[in-house]
């Protein structure tokens, strides 16, 4: 599950101008890695590729803010 | 593919254009030249039900849950039926981007509170975005909240806010911790008389005149606890959700306006004679009808996929922003074939033809620019 989201965000949505990959700890979010435009794209890659609903109401920073915290989010749904 | 709407869908939006015609059409024309809004009409649209769209029974609503396919299709109606934009563009957002995001984010307090009196029309609310130094990039708001005992102090002012002048409760975003940039936004209740918090006069525009529109300053607002929408942080996400819907039935009103605005002007070059015969019989004139055909039926498929894929629960992305950007550019492309056709008839104000274009206008600002629209349609593209 993380090495398919990495992917994902390495290959489709990251906003970082360098070749530097993302890993599963880096801050998505503060540290500006995906704009508002690209959680929506990762929200729905998770949505079809793991089979999950992911809820406005959880689309916080807890949920979202590294790859980390997303495979726990979709693992306990 | 079946794109035909319900039997009771249709029935809806036919009871929504037959209460339209014969309830609201007085006055508009006054009200837009002084820019004048109709308190009087916006309760009729509660008691009709129409805000209730937006509410579950629950709550004072008119459906156990939010349809927005039924609703879209009963906005239709409604931009069909009624000539005031102004008031379909309103109702609009407040039933989409204050009673929605309450009925779908708040605590049962203040669904309690708030959601039946909105959806009655004896409470106005609006929702809050726009600064003056955040407007396409929103997120660089400086609007900010901060954390003390049993609230928060809110500090900052808002832009262009429909409804501002005379709001009974705002829904208001701001920054939490304005380290985490977008992620640290939150949305707050703000109601009419909190001290600190002010709204200014109505500010004159263009176009959609008879609704209010104006600026709100928050000077040292004390907030309580229990006025937090959702958690906080979760602005992003509030904002996020309402205004996919607002985009979605914001447009029904503006294509059912498209409607009846290429049937009257199908009627008017059928009578108007120049040279011997009826003007439709003009290539010029008539291809520019046949042009504001088209442009109904390409926005109503994509109004109808949209608003089909969001009962659906799915996302789109990129239908509401190819939605967005079509429809509100046929809609200032058709008023402006509908003034060319009606010529000098169609220029003067009391004949109510140049109406639609200033309305028309500003649907290519508001909800996200058709700028933004292109630049969201680009990046999915890959670019």
């Amino acid at each position: 599950m993380e090495e398919k989201i990495v992917a994902f965000v390495n290959d489709q949505i990251s906003s970082n101008q360098t070749d530097e990959k993302i890993e599963a700890q880096d801050d998505l979010l503060g540290g500006g890695i995906l704009d508002s435009l690209g959680m929506m794209r990762l929200i729905s890659f998770i949505e079809t590729e793991f089979g999950i609903k992911v809820p406005p109401e959880d689309m916080t920073i807890e949920n979202f803010i590294n790859i980390e915290t997303i495979t726990g989010y979709i693992s306990s749904k | 593919m079946n794109f035909s709407l319900t039997d009771e869908q249709q029935a809806y939006k036919e009871k929504v254009i037959e209460f339209a015609q014969n309830e609201l059409n007085t006055s508009y024309t006054e009200r837009d030249r002084d820019s004048v809004f109709s308190r009087e009409d916006w309760e009729k649209c509660a008691k009709f039900g129409l805000q209730g769209l937006a509410t579950p029974t629950a709550y004072g609503g008119s459906a156990d849950e939010v349809n927005i396919l039924t609703a879209t299709v009963a906005m239709e109606g409604f931009g069909y039926g009624c000539k005031d934009n102004g008031l379909a563009f309103g109702l609009n957002a407040q039933m989409w981007t204050v009673q929605f995001p309450i009925a779908q984010f708040g605590t049962e307090s203040q669904k309690k509170k708030f959601l039946p009196k909105l959806a009655a029309g004896t409470w106005i609310g609006c929702h809050a975005l726009t600064e003056p130094n955040a407007g396409s990039d929103v997120y660089s708001m400086e609007t900010t909240a901060t954390k003390v005992d049993g609230g928060y102090i809110l500090n900052g002012s808002k832009r262009y806010i429909t409804f501002a002048p005379i709001s009974d409760v705002v829904l208001v975003f701001v920054k939490t911790n304005p380290k985490l940039g977008k992620w640290g936004m939150s949305a707050f209740l703000v109601e009419k008389g909190m001290e600190g918090f002010t709204a200014g006069l109505n500010r004159p525009k263009m176009g959609l005149r008879t609704v209010p529109f104006g600026d709100l300053f928050f000077e040292d607002c004390f907030v309580p606890d229990e006025n937090l929408l959702g958690k906080e942080g979760a602005g992003w996400a509030i904002t996020n959700s309402s205004l996919e819907h607002d985009r979605c039935t914001i447009l029904a009103g503006q294509l059912g306006a498209m409607e009846y605005q290429l049937e009257e002007t199908i009627k008017f070059v059928k009578d108007r004679k120049q040279f011997g015969q009826a003007i439709s019989q003009f290539q010029s004139v008539s291809n520019r009808i046949a042009n504001m055909k088209l442009r109904i039926e390409t926005s109503r498929l994509l109004l109808y996929k949209v608003a089909w894929l969001k009962s659906q629960g799915a996302s789109t992305m990129m239908e509401s922003a190819l939605l967005k950007l079509h429809l509100s550019e046929s809609f200032v492309d058709s008023s402006l074939d509908a003034i060319r056709n009606h010529g000098g008839h169609g220029y003067l104000s009391e004949n109510e033809i140049e109406r639609n274009l200033r309305d028309a206008v500003g649907g290519v600002i508001y909800a996200g620019t058709s700028d933004i629209q292109r630049n969201i349609i680009s990046k999915l593209l890959g670019l």
